[in-house]
């Protein structure tokens, strides 16, 4: 029986222009759009890797020095881009993609995409992910707003129940005949994705896991739209007034929806300004130690307090150069504010994220395009997890040049130089983003909310349909 | 095969349908005359369901409507008086998809013998039902009623506004069907057709079954004086 529907509503929909002349729009738009992305991809891929080399070559080709000035002469830490980027960009050209690493200070990252565009790239880009959230649900209420509607007005609903055929299976019928055109059209687009993200060679290595997984949260999105399509239609009198409500739901659903959510959320937990923020650490900085001045109420503590645990009585007795040791207590304190501050930036981070998760109840794009980044590796979460693992990677390496500051040399010789081959030896930053596991784990609320605006739309469709 | 017990049906109040008591046996053909809103259609939509009466019993083949809707309908068919298929598939999707949802299956070729004898020409039968007249869209409906096999016909006006010859063609498939044992419900403006057609002819005003007669009791002439008096 739902063969039979199902077959009769393909019929249908192939057979009229609207479908095939909206399909191959559609269709010709992710080409390009995939294509566009693709060259842009690889462009900053290069770009990303040419920079990445000659940073390493510019810090490894130091000269002898104090390693305490390497500290200060500083790297720079590269955020990766990942093959998914390709499909959802996210908040990638926002966010930075690189973070200058010098002892004292936590950058924040650096050299937006968006700040080397012209004023016409506010009307907004062709990408896929605009085409997956925007247009697609279009082409779903354009299949599903007369689902219904067409029946009644031409009197074919009244033939229908007389062949006693159960709503329930009329109403499955319809769904299908929606979705499963638009279901093939989307594993079109991502075929063609998969396959041209698998060739990108040294541009990135595609995990297809996600790329289904990323592929299975957009069907569940359009299977959502087309149980509103068909609720709407079922409910309407005419497919005019059913077009003009899906229309209204779509610009609620993902144009106010999340602007609104954008606003509240600023409103509601507002980051601190820049010059705040940083007057807020230098604030900190300024009550403890920074290692640099030895006179400070911080530094003489902690100078009684080493000569004490090292039963000595002056600096010079230490078995290693006070002045890197001190140097490298300043960074872990420094480090210490800086974890502070930006935990409370965090914390913010997640009020937004929570009020944002709120919201997704009133409609399906928010947790799916929350998803979506968090699969392609472009949401912030994903950029604090990047600026955190360049935090610890600039600790680290401050450590390094104290430790061998600290270890060869004696107290009050500034004029100490480290090989250069331990600019070599310090191995070079590199990141790994968090593993789908962790990735599915941390979006538990987004699939519950998917998986709620899935049971309602279907409980919806069966329940609208007692009305036909 | 079809019966309707002190059936009423109420809208807000209004009395659309008022104690209707009717039956139609097998090979009878029924035509309910009446002007417009005199309850023809009501009780049409009361023995598919589409509609709940207020009080009464409907019952086609000795079942209650209301207690097995979907069993009902499986031993009916329903021809409106727009017949309106899909436009954009063949009278023979159009046969194949209306008698799949009853539960029957068909090859092609038997498909087309029953539009066939329908009286639907060979040729239409893979053309888009969009290029079909009314008389043609009737004709796949009667070749659904074929397919179905079904035991009731429910008709509401199918002959209004075909050509004269169409409308005989109409009328011959019904007393074929009525030969065949297949009880006929049919809602009419045409006296013709139902003193031609029809084995009893109920006359209905303001949702009350005034007269009821059998056809072979009354000429035309007799027929349009007695409906003409009652609408007055």
């Amino acid at each position: 029986m739902q063969k039979l529907l199902v077959k009769k509503e393909l019929q249908e929909i192939l057979r009229s222009g609207q479908f095939r002349i909206a399909g191959l729009i559609v269709l010709l738009l992710t080409v390009i759009a995939i294509f566009i992305s693709a060259g842009y991809y690889r462009s900053v891929q290069q770009q990303h890797a040419q920079a990445q080399s000659n940073e390493r070559n510019v810090w490894e080709s130091q000269d002898d020095k104090n390693p305490h000035s390497a500290a200060h002469y500083g790297t720079y830490a590269f955020k990766p881009k990942y093959p998914l980027s390709l499909v959802d960009q996210g908040v990638d050209k926002f966010v930075g993609i690189s973070i200058f690493l010098e002892a004292h200070s936590r950058n924040e990252a650096q050299y937006m995409a968006a700040a080397d565009q012209t004023g016409l790239a506010r009307f907004g880009e062709l990408t896929p992910d605009f085409i997956l959230l925007f247009i697609m649900p279009l082409l779903v209420i354009l299949i599903g707003h007369n689902a219904f509607t067409r029946e009644k007005e031409r009197g074919t609903l009244n033939l229908i129940k007389s062949q006693g055929l159960s709503l329930h299976k009329l109403a499955m019928g319809k769904w299908l005949g929606v979705f499963i055109p638009v279901a093939a059209l989307t594993l079109a687009i991502f075929l063609l994705a998969g396959i041209l993200l698998s060739s990108l060679g040294d541009f990135g290595e595609l995990s297809w896991t996600s790329l289904l997984m990323m592929l299975l949260i957009y069907l569940a999105y359009y299977a959502i739209f087309a149980c509103v399509s068909l609720i709407i239609s079922a409910l309407s009198k005419s497919s005019g007034i059913s077009l003009v409500s899906l229309l209204a739901f779509w610009i609620i659903g993902c144009l106010a929806v999340p602007k609104a959510a954008t606003n509240i959320a600023e409103l509601k937990y507002p980051y601190p300004a820049k010059q705040a923020f940083d007057e807020a650490v230098a604030y900190d900085k300024s009550q403890g130690l920074d290692g640099h001045d030895p006179w400070s109420k911080a530094a003489k503590k902690l100078e009684e307090e080493t000569l004490k645990a090292y039963n000595v009585s002056n600096l010079q007795e230490l078995p290693f150069n006070y002045d890197g040791y001190r140097m490298q207590k300043g960074e872990e304190h420094e480090a210490e504010i800086y974890f502070k501050h930006y935990k409370e930036l965090k914390s913010i981070h997640e009020q937004q994220t929570g009020v944002y998760r709120g919201l997704t109840l009133l409609s399906p794009y928010l947790p799916v395009r929350f998803l979506s980044m968090s699969l392609a590796h472009t949401d912030y979460s994903t950029h604090w997890h990047f600026s955190d693992a360049a935090e610890n990677y600039r600790i680290g390496l401050q450590q390094a040049l104290n430790e061998n500051f600290a270890d060869n040399s004696e107290y009050g010789n500034w004029a100490y130089k480290a090989d250069k081959a331990l600019w070599s030896d310090i191995p070079a930053f590199s990141y790994a983003p968090p593993e789908l596991s962790d990735v599915l784990a941390h979006n538990g609320q987004n699939f519950a909310v998917i998986s709620g605006w899935l049971i309602l739309a279907f409980a919806g469709l069966f329940l609208s349909t007692k009305r036909l | 095969m079809l019966h309707a017990e002190n059936l009423t049906k109420e809208y807000d109040g209004n009395r659309a349908l008022d104690a209707l008591n009717l039956s139609v046996g097998a090979g009878d053909i029924y035509c309910l005359l009446g002007a417009n809103g005199a309850g023809k259609s009501t009780t049409i939509n009361l023995f598919l369901n589409f509609i709940k009466p207020t009080a009464g019993l409907v019952v086609i083949d000795q079942m209650d409507v209301n207690k097995e809707p979907l069993k009902t309908k499986e031993v009916i068919a329903y021809i409106p008086e727009n017949l309106n298929l899909y436009g954009e598939l063949t009278g023979l999707e159009n046969l194949e998809y209306f008698v799949g949802l009853s539960g029957k299956k068909y090859s092609r070729d038997h498909l087309s013998d029953y539009l066939n004898e329908a009286g639907l020409q060979a040729n239409a039968h893979r053309q888009r039902v969009k290029g079909y007249s009314k008389g043609m869209r009737q004709k796949v409906g009667i070749a659904i009623a074929l397919a179905k096999r079904a035991k009731a016909l429910l008709l509401d006006e199918p002959t209004s506004g075909l050509d004269p010859k169409a409308s005989n063609e109409f009328s011959e498939l019904l007393v074929k069907l009525s030969d065949q044992g297949v009880a006929t419900l049919m809602a009419t403006h045409d006296l013709f057709r139902a003193k031609e057609t029809g084995t009893d002819i109920g006359i209905m005003k303001a949702g009350v079954l005034v007269e009821q007669l059998s056809a072979d009791d009354i000429n035309h002439s007799d027929l349009e004086k007695l409906y003409l008096a009652h609408m007055n």
